[in-house]
C-alpha cells in the first residue's frame, strides 16, 4: 500500500503539471475569450430574449455560455492531456518512477478540474459582475419596477455556476473512463460528446421507457438512469429571484449525485487504465 | 519456466534478475499472438555497465519496460534489486530514460527535472541543489531556463538522462541513449556514464552503436527475436586469447621478411600486418577542442 501522504503529494504534483500544460495551451485562452465575448456581448443580442426579462436572458446568456465552451473545453481538455502522455511516451518515463497508475489517473483529474474550475470561477465572476452593473442601471432607469430592492439574487447566480462546474467534472470523470481504454484522441471526444448528449436527454428516454408501461421499458429506463447521469439536475438554480432560489437540501442532494458519479467514473477509469499496456 | 520465489534482501540481491521471461502480444482481430520475448533470462550483478543489443525487433525496449513493470509479463518474473518489478516500489531506485524521449513541451528544463525529482520524493531543502547538480552533469545548465519544446534532440536526451539520475538511483536504464546525439555529446555521455559505474551505480544500457557498448560494458547480451543468442563479458566475447597484436614502429620490409622468417622458425605466424588507424570519433573530438563540457 503506497504512503498516503506521498501518494496526495504525486497527485498534487501531477494535477499541477496538468493544469499547467492546460493553461499554457491556446485553446483553453482561446475558449474563455470566446466565453468571455459571449457573457460580455450578451447585452447587445438583447433583441433575441424570446421574451424573457432582460436579466434572465443576460443570465441564461452567461450559463450557456458556460455550458456550451465548459462542455467543449472539458472534453477537448481531459483527452488531449491524456493522450498527450499517450503519444509523446512522457507516461512512460512518470510510471517508471515510483507513481502508482491511480495516482497518474487521479492527478490528470484534477489537473482537469482545475481547469475547469477557473474556466467556471472567472465566468461566474464575470457574470455576476454583469447582471449587478446592469441591474443599477436598470435600477436608475425604472426605479419603480425595483421598488421593493434588487430582482437579482447574485449568490444563486454563484451556486448556478458551482452546478455546472459539477457537471463539468462529472463529464470529465467519463471522458476520462472512455480514453483510459480508447486508442484514439479522436475516438475519447467524439465518445465524450456523445455521453454528453445522452447525459442531457436521457431524462427524456426514462420518460419514454415509462409510458411504455412494460417492464422490459422501466428495466431500460433504470438501467439508463443509473449508468449516465441526468444533467438536467444541475440546473436547479435557473430562476434568479431571492425568492426562487434552490433549496440547501436540493444542492446537496445534486452534489452528492455529481461526487457519487465522478468517484465511479474514476474508478473505472484507474482500474481500466492498470490493465492497458502503454 | 522457472520461477524465483524468494525476495532477496536488498543488499545481496542482483541488480536486475529476469527469469524465464515472456511476452506476447496480441496482433490483428484474430488475436494472433507475436511473442517479443522468449524465455529470456539475465542476472546483472550490482556495479556493472549491462549492454543489452540486438537489431530492430529483437525485443530489447519491451525486455526494458517489463523489467520496469510497464507491461505485465505473459510468464516468467523480473526483479529489481530483488523486489518484484511489477511492485511500484521497484522502481524507488531505478532511473529510466526511453528511447528518443519527447518530455512537457510548455515546461523549461528546470521545471522538467524539478516535475521528476518531486514525484521521487525529493523535497526542500536538498532539491534545489539537486536539480543544479544533476543539470550540470548533463552539461544543459545555460539552457535551464529554455522550454523543452525548444531543445534539440541531443539536448532532450541531456535533460532526459537529467530527469533519470535526479534521485540518485542505484540502477539506470537507459533505452538508446545516445540516437541522435552528436560524437561530442556521446562522449560526454560515455563518460557520465564511466563515472556512475566509478560510484557504483548499475547500468543496464541498449544502443545499436556496437563500438561504444564494447568501449564501456563490463557484460553484453545479444537479443534476436525476443531470445537470447549469447551472454558474456565483453573481453570473453571479443578477445582471441591465442592471438596478440603488437604495436612497433614501421618496418622495412626485408625486416618484415626477417620477422617472418623467425617467427617460422619458432612455429608461428604472422597472420595480418596493419597500419593502425585512429578513431573518426577520436579525430572529430580532437580536432573540435577538446571542449570540456557538451554543447547546448
Amino acid at each position: 500500500m503506497p504512503d498516503f501522504n506521498a501518494s496526495c503529494l504525486r497527485i498534487f504534483f501531477i494535477a499541477q503539471n496538468t493544469a499547467r500544460e492546460a493553461a499554457r495551451q491556446k485553446l483553453f485562452s482561446f475558449v474563455l475569450i470566446l466565453a468571455f465575448a459571449l457573457v460580455l456581448g450578451a447585452r447587445w443580442f438583447r433583441d433575441f430574449n424570446f421574451g424573457a426579462p432582460e436579466l434572465k436572458f443576460l443570465a441564461d446568456c452567461g450559463f450557456g455560455a458556460m455550458a456550451f465552451f465548459g462542455s467543449a473545453l472539458t472534453i477537448v481538455a481531459t483527452a488531449q492531456l491524456f493522450f498527450s502522455e499517450i503519444e509523446s511516451r512522457t507516461a512512460l518515463t512518470l510510471l517508471a518512477k515510483p507513481v502508482y497508475r491511480g495516482e497518474f489517473i487521479l492527478g490528470k483529474f484534477l489537473g482537469v478540474l482545475a481547469v475547469i474550475g477557473v474556466f467556471c470561477g472567472v465566468l461566474t465572476l464575470l457574470l455576476v459582475a454583469v447582471l449587478w452593473r446592469r441591474e443599477g442601471e436598470l435600477m436608475a432607469e425604472f426605479p419603480e419596477a425595483f421598488r421593493s430592492g434588487r430582482s437579482v439574487d447574485l449568490g444563486t447566480v454563484v451556486i448556478a455556476g458551482g452546478l455546472q462546474w459539477l457537471k463539468l467534472a462529472v463529464l470529465a470523470a467519463f471522458t476520462l473512463l472512455v480514453a483510459s481504454f480508447a486508442q484514439t484522441q479522436l475516438f475519447a471526444i467524439i465518445t465524450g460528446f456523445l455521453v454528453l448528449v445522452i447525459c442531457h436527454l436521457q431524462y427524456l428516454a426514462q420518460d419514454a421507457y415509462a409510458r411504455s408501461g412494460t417492464w422490459l421499458g422501466r428495466m431500460g429506463g433504470a438501467a439508463l438512469a443509473a449508468v449516465f447521469p441526468n444533467f438536467q439536475l444541475f440546473a436547479l438554480a435557473d430562476s434568479l429571484a431571492p425568492a426562487d432560489g434552490p433549496a440547501w437540501g436540493d444542492v446537496m442532494r445534486v452534489v452528492l449525485y455529481a461526487g457519487g458519479y465522478v468517484v465511479v467514473g474514476c474508478a473505472l477509469a484507474v482500474f481500466s487504465f492498470r490493465q492497458r499496456e502503454i | 519456466m522457472s520461477r524465483i520465489t524468494e525476495a532477496a534482501p536488498a543488499g545481496s540481491a542482483p541488480a536486475v534478475e529476469i527469469r524465464g521471461l515472456v511476452k506476447e502480444f496480441a496482433v490483428g482481430l484474430r488475436g494472433l499472438k507475436l511473442r517479443a520475448v522468449d524465455q529470456l533470462s539475465l542476472t546483472i550483478a550490482p556495479g556493472q555497465i549491462y549492454g543489452l543489443l540486438g537489431p530492430n525487433g529483437s525485443g530489447k525496449s519491451t525486455t526494458i519496460k517489463l523489467l520496469l513493470g510497464l507491461l505485465p509479463p505473459t510468464a516468467g518474473e523480473c526483479r529489481i534489486f530483488g523486489v518484484p518489478s511489477q511492485q511500484v516500489t521497484a522502481r524507488r531506485h531505478v532511473g529510466y530514460l526511453p528511447e528518443s524521449p519527447d518530455f512537457y513541451r510548455h515546461l523549461s528544463g528546470r521545471e522538467l527535472v524539478r516535475y521528476y525529482a518531486r514525484l521521487c520524493g525529493l523535497r526542500a531543502p536538498a532539491l534545489e541543489a539537486r536539480i543544479e547538480t544533476v543539470i550540470a552533469s548533463v552539461g544543459l545548465s545555460a539552457a535551464a531556463d529554455r522550454r523543452v519544446g525548444t531543445y534539440s534532440k541531443g539536448m532532450l536526451q541531456r535533460i532526459g538522462l537529467a530527469q533519470a539520475l535526479v534521485h540518485d538511483p542505484r540502477l539506470l536504464i537507459l533505452d538508446e541513449p545516445t540516437a541522435g546525439v552528436d560524437p561530442v555529446g556521446t562522449a560526454a555521455i560515455t563518460e557520465l556514464l564511466l563515472g556512475l559505474k566509478a560510484q557504483g551505480k548499475t547500468v543496464l544500457i541498449t544502443s545499436h552503436l556496437l563500438a561504444q557498448i564494447e568501449d564501456i560494458c563490463d557484460r553484453v547480451a545479444i537479443l534476436d527475436r525476443g531470445r537470447l543468442l549469447l551472454e558474456g563479458s565483453v573481453a570473453e566475447l571479443v578477445g582471441q586469447r591465442e592471438r596478440q597484436s603488437l604495436l612497433v614502429d614501421a618496418l622495412l620490409p626485408a625486416e618484415l621478411a626477417e620477422l617472418r622468417a623467425w617467427l617460422a622458425a619458432k612455429g608461428r605466424s604472422l597472420h595480418a600486418v596493419e597500419t593502425p588507424r585512429e578513431r573518426l570519433d577520436r579525430i572529430f573530438l580532437d580536432r573540435l577542442g577538446e571542449q570540456k563540457s557538451p554543447r547546448v
